[in-house]
C-alpha cells in the first residue's frame, strides 16, 4: 500500500497536531494580571435570596475512623433536610491526601466538593489561595451559634476578620502512659507534671517494664512539628513568635538538645516509624504523646490499662504547653452559591451538640460545643474529659507551623537529623530558621493582603 | 575502493528524469483516508494526553503559581536558577543518581547471576523461575505496605531477628541514609525478575555451537563466560540498561509508600511530586523540575543509543 505521505510529512503533521491542541488546550493559572494570588480574594457573598442545592460532597478522610458516625450524621441530615443529598466520599486516608485531592480539583478548576475537611496546617493556603469562603454570612443566616463553640477552637480559624472554617475533628495531643509499667516501676499513677520528672521516672520504668523504650516520640511525619511545640514552649521558645521564626533561640536549642539527649544519651527515649499510638498499643514503650483522636482505638487495641493525662511543663513553663490540633469543615470558593448554602446547612448540623458529642464517642475527638451533652459518653470513656479540661491550658499554634506551606515537612526532616542522625543541633535550627524565613518571604508575605 | 571491487562489474549510470509530482489515484486517496482514520484518533490520544501536557509543564515551569491558586506571575527561568541555586539541586540530584546507580546496577547483575543459576539443567527450575519473576508482577503499593512491616523498628520481622542477636534495629524510615538504603533494597528484589528473565532468554539464545567449539578448545567455564557469553549478551544488556535506567529515574510508587516525606529519597521525580502536591504547593518550581528530569531522560537515552550501541555485538 503506498501512502501519499512520507515519514518527514508525517511526523510534522502529528508535530503540528500537538503543538495547535497543546496551545489551544492550555488551562491553568491567570497569568494576565503579572502577579500571583492574593490571599482571601473570595467575597463574603449574600445568600438571601439562594436555594440549597440538591446534592452536594461531603470529602473526608474519616479522621479517627470515623467512617461508621460520619454516614449516620448524613443519614439524619437527609431525614431532617429531604431535598438536600450529601454523598460521602472517601477523598484520602489522612489530612495530606486530601488536601491534594482538593487542590488537584482546584487546579482542575473541576469536580469540587460542597464540603471539605482541612487540617490545621491546611486551611490558612486555601484562605491564601482563595479556595474557600468566608463563613459569618451564612453562619449569620443560619443561625449558626458561634458562642457555643469552643472558644480557642472556632479562633483557629479566624484571620483578617472572618471566619474562614468551623471545628470538626478537633484534638488535643495527650499524655498516654501503661499503668501496668508505671505500678511495676512504682511511680504514682498519674502522667508526668514535668519533664524533668519524667527524666527522673525513665530509667526505673524501662528497667521495670521490660519495654523497648520508656517513651516514644510520635513519627516525625505530621507530627514532630506540631507534638514538639510542647517541648519548645515548655523551654520558653517556639518554633516561631507571630511571624518571627525563633526556632534558632537559645531556650529551642536547648529544648531539642533535650530530646536528643533523651534518645542518645540517657536512651531510655525511641522514635515512632509510622503511628506511636500502635507502637504504644502493642507494649513497645510505656508512654507516648499523640493525638485525642487515638484515644479510642488505644483503648481498644492495648491490652493492658491505659492512662491520660496533660502534656508535661518544662522548665521555663509549666502550663499552656499543650497546642491544639485536628481538622475543620470549609466551602469551596469554585462552587455553586446553592452548593454552598448546601453546604453551610450541612456544617451547621455537624456541628449541632448532639451530633459533635457522637462524633466524639466514636472516635475520641474533642465536642466541638459547649453545650453538648457529655455524660453517656464520658461513662463509655472517661478519658475523653481530660482532653476536654486540657481543652483549657491549650495554646494557638506557631505561625511557622500552620500558616507556611511545607513548613511541618521541614520541621520533621530536622528533627529527623537530631533524633536520629544525632547531628549538631544549633546547627540544624539554624538552618530550619532559614528555611522557614525563607518560605515565609517567598510564598506567604507577597500574598497577604493585611 | 579495493582492486576486488573494481572488478566487479559496475551498475549503468541511469539518468534520473526530473522529479514530477505524482498524481494522487484514486486508491491513493482511499488508502490515505483509511490511513487518516486508522492513526488520527492515536495521534489525537498521544498528542492530547502526551505532548499537551509536556507543553503545559513547559510553560508552567516558567510561572510562580502555588498549586490551587487562579493566578500565576511569569517568572521566564527564575524556577531553574531557583533550583540549581538552592540545596535541594545537590540533594535531589545526589539521591537521584545514587539511587539509580545501585538499583541499576544491582539489578543488572544480580539479575545476571539470578539467570545463570535458572539457565541450569537441575529441578526445580521452573518453579525458580516464577518466583523470582513473581515481584516484579506485584503492585509496588502492595511490595511497599509488606517491607514496611519487615522494616518496622518496633515490631518488624528484621526488629525481631535483630532483637535475638541482641541487637537493636536501625531507624530505617527516619535516618535519611538508611531509608534510602531501604528503598533501594525493596526497589531492587522487586525488579530482579524482570532483569533475570530477560537475561535468561539472552542465555538461551545464544549460539550453542560457539560455546561447544570454545570447550573443546579447553576454554574454561570461566573463560567462556567472560569471553564469548558477556559479549553475546550485550544487546541484552543494552536492551536493559536503557530500561532499566528509565524505571529507575521514574520509580515513585514504593518511595510514596515507604518514605512519604521523601526523607533521603527524594529522587527528582518524588521532589516533583513533593513541591506540587507534597505540602509545598510551588507548581511552577514543580514542573522546573519535571522538565530537569525529562532533559535527563533524553541525554540519558541519546547518549546510550549513540554511543554504547556502538560497543555492542549483535549476532
Amino acid at each position: 500500500m503506498a501512502f501519499p505521505v512520507n515519514r518527514r510529512g508525517f511526523l510534522a503533521l502529528t508535530g503540528a497536531g500537538a503543538g495547535a491542541l497543546a496551545l489551544a488546550a492550555c488551562a491553568g493559572p491567570d497569568t494576565s494580571g503579572g502577579t500571583a494570588a492574593k490571599a482571601g480574594a473570595s467575597p463574603d457573598t449574600d445568600f438571601s435570596n439562594v436555594k440549597p442545592a440538591s446534592s452536594i460532597e461531603f470529602w473526608t478522610n474519616h479522621p479517627g475512623q470515623s467512617q461508621a458516625v460520619e454516614q449516620q450524621i448524613i443519614e439524619k441530615f437527609q431525614k431532617a433536610n429531604p431535598g438536600i443529598t450529601v454523598n460521602l466520599v472517601t477523598a484520602g486516608a489522612n489530612y495530606e491526601e486530601i488536601a491534594q485531592k482538593f487542590q488537584t480539583a482546584q487546579a482542575a478548576k473541576s469536580g469540587l466538593p460542597g464540603v471539605v475537611v482541612l487540617s490545621d496546617v491546611w486551611w490558612f493556603r486555601y484562605y491564601v489561595n482563595g479556595n474557600i469562603i468566608p463563613l459569618d454570612s451564612l453562619a449569620k443566616q443560619l443561625g449558626v451559634q458561634l458562642s457555643d463553640y469552643r472558644d480557642s477552637l472556632v479562633k483557629d480559624y479566624q484571620y483578617g476578620g472572618k471566619q474562614w472554617a468551623l471545628p470538626y475533628g478537633r484534638s488535643t495531643p495527650l499524655f498516654y502512659y501503661n499503668k501496668d509499667h508505671f505500678k511495676a516501676a512504682g511511680l504514682p499513677d498519674r502522667a508526668p507534671k514535668s519533664w524533668d520528672e519524667f527524666d527522673d521516672w525513665a530509667p526505673k520504668l524501662k528497667a521495670a517494664s521490660g519495654a523497648q523504650y520508656a517513651y516514644m516520640y510520635p513519627a516525625l511525619a505530621g507530627y514532630a512539628g506540631w507534638t514538639l511545640q510542647n517541648n519548645l514552649w515548655g523551654w520558653g521558645s517556639g518554633w516561631s513568635n507571630s511571624w518571627d521564626i525563633t526556632c534558632d533561640s537559645a531556650d529551642a536549642v536547648a529544648a531539642m538538645q533535650w530530646v536528643q539527649d533523651s534518645v542518645y544519651k540517657d536512651k531510655w527515649a525511641g522514635v515512632s516509624s509510622k503511628e506511636s499510638a500502635d507502637d504504644f498499643a502493642a507494649g513497645i514503650a510505656s508512654a507516648t504523646i499523640s493525638s485525642t483522636g487515638s484515644l479510642v482505638g488505644i483503648l481498644k487495641n492495648a491490652k493492658f490499662n491505659v492512662g491520660v493525662g496533660f502534656l508535661p511543663g518544662g522548665p521555663k513553663a509549666s502550663t499552656n504547653v499543650c497546642p491544639t490540633g485536628g481538622a475543620g469543615l470549609g466551602i469551596p470558593s469554585g462552587i455553586t452559591k446553592e452548593q454552598q448554602l448546601a453546604a453551610a446547612m450541612f456544617i451547621k448540623f455537624v456541628g449541632e451538640p448532639e451530633n459533635t458529642a457522637a462524633f466524639s464517642a466514636a472516635t475520641g475527638y474533642m465536642p466541638v460545643r459547649k453545650s453538648a451533652d457529655m455524660t453517656a459518653v464520658l461513662a463509655k470513656t472517661p478519658q475523653i474529659q481530660t482532653a476536654i479540661d486540657q481543652l483549657a491550658v491549650t495554646k494557638v499554634q506557631d505561625n511557622a507551623r500552620v500558616f507556611l506551606p511545607g513548613a511541618d515537612q521541614e520541621m520533621a526532616k530536622s528533627v529527623a537529623k537530631i533524633v536520629t542522625q544525632q547531628g549538631d543541633v544549633k546547627a540544624i535550627m539554624a538552618d530550619l530558621k532559614k528555611t522557614l524565613t525563607g518560605i515565609y518571604e517567598k510564598d506567604v508575605r507577597p500574598k497577604l493582603t493585611a | 575502493m579495493t582492486k576486488l571491487d573494481l572488478d566487479r562489474p559496475q551498475p549503468a549510470v541511469v539518468a534520473r528524469a526530473p522529479r514530477t509530482r505524482p498524481r494522487w489515484s484514486l486508491r491513493s486517496r482511499r488508502d490515505f483516508l483509511v490511513f487518516l482514520a486508522m492513526a488520527l484518533p492515536n495521534l489525537a490520544l498521544i498528542a492530547v494526553f502526551t505532548h499537551r501536557p509536556l507543553l503545559a509543564n513547559l510553560q508552567y515551569s516558567t510561572l510562580d503559581w502555588t498549586l490551587g491558586a487562579s493566578t500565576a506571575r511569569v517568572v521566564g527561568l527564575a524556577n531553574y536558577v531557583d533550583f540549581f541555586t538552592s540545596d535541594d539541586a545537590p540533594r535531589v540530584l545526589g539521591t537521584t543518581a545514587a539511587f539509580t546507580l545501585f538499583t541499576v546496577g544491582l539489578s543488572m547483575v544480580l539479575g545476571l547471576l539470578v539467570a545463570l543459576a535458572l539457565n541450569s539443567k537441575v529441578r526445580g527450575t521452573t518453579f525458580a523461575r516464577s518466583a523470582v519473576f513473581a515481584p516484579y508482577v506485584l503492585s509496588g503499593v502492595g511490595v511497599g505496605l509488606v517491607w514496611m512491616f519487615i522494616f518496622d523498628p518496633g515490631y518488624g520481622v528484621l526488629a525481631w531477628v535483630l532483637r535475638g542477636l541482641g541487637q537493636s534495629s536501625p531507624q530505617w524510615f527516619n535516618d535519611p541514609q538508611l531509608a534510602l538504603t531501604m528503598v533501594t533494597i525493596v526497589y531492587v528484589w522487586k525488579n530482579l525478575g524482570y532483569c533475570a528473565v530477560v537475561y535468561l532468554a539472552g542465555l538461551q539464545s545464544l549460539p550453542g555451537d560457539v560455546m561447544e567449539a570454545a570447550e573443546l578448545d579447553g576454554a574454561g567455564s570461566a573463560r567462556r563466560f567472560w569471553s564469548i557469553a558477556l559479549p553475546l549478551l550485550s544487546p541484552t544488556t543494552f536492551f536493559l540498561l536503557i530500561t532499566t535506567i528509565l524505571s529507575s529515574l521514574q520509580a515513585f510508587d514504593l518511595i510514596r509508600i515507604m518514605t512519604p516525606l521523601g526523607t533521603g529519597t527524594s529522587t527528582l521525580i518524588y521532589e516533583a511530586y513533593l513541591q506540587a502536591f507534597g505540602a509545598y504547593n510551588r507548581a511552577g518550581y514543580s514542573a522546573a523540575i519535571s522538565v530537569i528530569l525529562f532533559a535527563i531522560l533524553l541525554i540519558v537515552t541519546v547518549v546510550q543509543i549513540r554511543f554504547v550501541e556502538r560497543k555492542v555485538h549483535y549476532s
